[in-house]
């Protein structure tokens, strides 16, 4: 039944599609995608390569079986192996009877001057097809499979960034389908290779695909040796690189680095793309940003939870903060049993975001948090004071935990045990070698930023030339005006004040 | 096959260590055989098909050599058990029937990884058990790590020290002695810390211990001062450090600079 209602509703939006946007039907998009890539590959200019597959999120929603079909019968000639073995994949059309042959090993030796980054690229397409209704999932595995077999077995450079696309798709099926996990020996299989080849495009996926396979059964562990063991290319595009931050900081942030896991996180946001353009992941990136900013001790700025999108999912976060915000600023009571019934009443939703045991951690963040600011505020405060304001159990429990407050480093203060009162040391003064180490953090960051942007600077080919050959002319001319000055045509002071 | 062999010794290894008081010495012999014909059949990793039941068996054996290894103590030897359990924990759970052994044994890792501190492995361990997170709190088995864990981070040591006679089953009251030894040196850490004297009797409660000589011998492991007249423990201070000035950090810095600028203009 909903299998029927979803492809009437394709096939309505696809209509609407049509009629919205007359100017660029599907077809007509693909075949100049396909002219682009063939230019990607005879300039070995993998720019083209990547703009096609930057229209990929905006093609795939308007594929259908029919547009599919007429573009690939107009790149491929009729007698094309290629083409057959891809039109295989789509539901028979009537005029393909022929074509419903399934060649399993094709040799992709195409007649004409069409490059297999072309086909790749249809079978890319074919992919986001079948995954995007649930009866073809099992067809979308075997084809990524497939898929998969051929790129490697092809080994070309010029394909990289879609076989990075590729393995996306091949997870995505293998998710759908509900086996997650029996893809993963192909992943580490995958990673091997292309590590030896230097497929640093393939490489960001495949250990992007790798980490959300074991987060997604919980294995931190393993997936923490996998990036100990693993060097993710610098060269990485910026979308894997925020997947790839998103995941650290989750693996930090279980394993209590909290200051790791936000420099993390804050690094996936500023790489993720546009709020409106990709909610799910802006959500869930901030979900784990301030649970863990909490966490640190610090309180998220509230016009984060008025974000359009970000305002209905960050809900129960909010609760959090505003359960939390007396306790760190002016230690009211009952603060902590209100976190505890928040956090009761929106287990569920934090459950489905596995952030429960970390938004349970906040609890000891929040004893910590009141402690410092106590110090912050008294220069002198009795214990039973502490244990009144804090609601701890006892004057013994809060002597133990201002004395541990004290050796973490919290707070600066010492407890004198037969008055019964902690005392406050002095603050810091502002000025040391924090500072300068302060100062080149932030120098290092300007310098660095500069020279990645020189680094992203795009030169053409040979242009250089140009250059070489005016600086032989100048050396010419140079070398003329040295034998005049020998000659003593040309006076030397003259030639100076020329040049001047 | 020489899985004839794993059925009668396996019996034996269950009358061994069921009797009470359990036969340590006899289980530990019978353990080491065990151990033999599991790798010789093969089903200490298990990769190919195995009957249910032998798998159910092995997995008992391994449980029991867990159990065992606390019981005499030995640490390496637990780990080695605990890791070699992974696999029909987490592989196997589809296809075994549930161990009622499972989540002591889960839960005493877990304890195991307090007291060594390994607080980053104790989340981690934490995060992947096969449970939702409400029900952590409702296992009496991972209940009880957790909450240790809780007060230790807090510093509720008094907590703690109330809590060493409630375990849950009764492997746990073999890391009682650890864990204290653990909360000791912590709360000792803090005072160093926190305090510039303590009266040795205050030094008493707060460390748990009932007599006084037992505070005298600590206190000289830690290289404490004594001030037995006035009855006082001054704790040695760490001079204040002195603020100075970093400066091959400094020059090695802006030379940096100087690079980097050279190469800007």
């Amino acid at each position: 039944m909903a299998d029927v209602e979803m492809k009437d509703a394709k096939s309505k939006s696809d209509a609407k599609d049509d009629i919205a946007t007359p100017p660029l039907s599907p077809v007509s998009e693909i075949k100049s995608n396909v002219t682009l890539i063939e230019r990607a590959v005879s300039t070995l200019e993998p720019r083209f390569t990547i703009r096609v597959l930057r229209s990929l999120t905006a093609l795939r929603k308007r594929l259908d079986d029919k547009a599919l079909c007429d573009a690939i019968s107009e790149i491929y000639p009729q007698d094309s192996q290629v083409r057959s073995s891809l039109l295989s994949w789509l539901p028979a059309s009537p005029t393909q009877d022929e074509s419903m042959e399934v060649d399993p090993s094709p040799s992709p030796k195409t007649p004409s001057e069409t490059v297999p980054e072309t086909e790749i690229y249809f079978r890319l397409l074919i992919l986001h097809h079948l995954l995007a209704s649930p009866s073809t999932y099992s067809e979308a595995i075997n084809l990524a499979n497939e898929t998969v077999q051929k790129i490697q077995s092809l080994n070309r450079r010029s394909l990289d960034p879609i076989a990075a696309r590729v393995w996306f798709a091949l997870e995505r099926a293998y998710e759908l389908g509900g086996e997650l996990s029996d893809a993963r020996h192909l992943f580490l299989a995958a990673q091997r290779t292309a590590s030896l080849r230097h497929d640093d495009e393939t490489q960001a996926s495949l250990i992007n695909r790798l980490l959300r396979s074991y987060l997604h059964y919980s294995l931190y562990d393993q997936a923490d040796k996998l990036i100990s063991k693993t060097n993710f290319p610098t060269s990485a595009p910026n979308s894997q690189y925020a997947r790839y931050h998103y995941y650290l900081g989750r693996i930090k942030a279980v394993q209590l680095d909290y200051t790791a896991a936000h420099t993390n996180l804050q690094q996936a946001i500023r790489r993720a793309p546009a709020p409106k353009l990709a909610p799910g992941f802006y959500q869930a990136v901030h979900k784990l940003f301030v649970v863990v900013e909490l966490l640190m001790g610090d309180i998220p700025e509230r016009s984060l939870f008025r974000h359009p999108v970000l305002e209905k999912a960050l809900r129960g976060y909010f609760d959090i903060v505003k359960g939390e915000l007396p306790v760190s600023y002016s230690v009211r009571t009952g603060s902590l049993s209100q976190f505890q019934t928040t956090l009761s009443a929106h287990a569920v939703s934090f459950e489905s975001d596995r952030t429960y045991s970390l938004v349970a951690r906040l609890r000891q963040n929040v004893i910590k948090t009141g402690i410092r600011r106590l110090s912050l505020s008294y220069s002198r405060i009795s214990l039973r004071d502490i244990c009144v304001k804090l609601h701890l159990d006892s004057e013994e429990d809060a002597e133990y935990i201002v004395g541990k407050a004290i050796r973490d480093g919290v707070i600066e203060g010492r407890i004198v045990h037969e008055k019964g009162w902690m005392e406050c040391g002095g603050q810091k003064t502002g000025y040391g070698p924090e500072v300068s180490e302060m100062f080149s953090r932030r120098i290092g960051y300007c310098l660095e930023l500069h020279n990645q942007s020189v680094k992203a600077m795009r030169y053409p080919l040979n242009a250089h030339r140009k250059d070489i050959v005016d600086a032989e002319g100048a050396r010419e001319r140079e070398k003329e005006l040295a034998k005049g000055i020998q000659k003593g045509e040309i006076d030397e002071e003259d030639a100076m004040g020329g040049d001047f | 096959m020489s899985s004839s062999k794993l059925h009668p010794l396996y019996k034996q290894l269950l009358r061994a260590f069921t009797s009470r008081p359990s036969d340590l010495k006899t289980s530990g012999r019978l353990l080491a055989e065990l151990k033999v014909v599991l790798i010789e059949t093969g089903l200490i990793f298990p990769q190919t098909d195995y009957s249910t039941q032998d798998l159910v068996i092995a997995r008992e054996i391994l449980e029991i050599g867990a159990f065992w290894s606390i019981r005499t103590k030995a640490m390496p030897s637990f780990d080695r058990y605990f890791s070699q359990l992974q696999t029909f924990y987490n592989d196997y759970s589809s296809i075994l029937p549930h161990s009622e052994r499972e989540f002591p044994i889960r839960g005493l890792n877990l304890i195991r990884l307090l007291i060594q501190n390994r607080i980053a492995d104790f989340h981690t361990t934490l995060e992947s058990l096969p449970l939702p997170a409400d029900e952590l709190i409702a296992n009496p088995f991972i209940r009880h790590p957790v909450n240790l864990e809780r007060w230790l981070m807090e510093g509720s040591y008094s907590k703690v020290w109330n809590a060493r006679e409630e375990a849950p089953a009764e492997e746990y009251k073999f890391f009682v002695d650890s864990l204290m030894g653990t909360i000791r040196n912590e709360i000792a850490s803090c005072e160093e810390a926190a305090y510039e004297s303590l009266p040795l009797k205050d030094a008493a409660t707060l460390l748990f211990f009932r007599s006084q000589s037992e505070v005298l011998d600590f206190a000289k492991q830690r290289g404490w001062l004594i001030d037995l007249t006035r009855g006082v423990i001054t704790f040695t201070q760490k001079g204040e450090e002195k603020l100075e000035i970093p400066k091959e950090k400094l020059i090695a810095n802006n030379l940096a600079y100087a690079r980097e600028l050279e190469q800007i203009v």
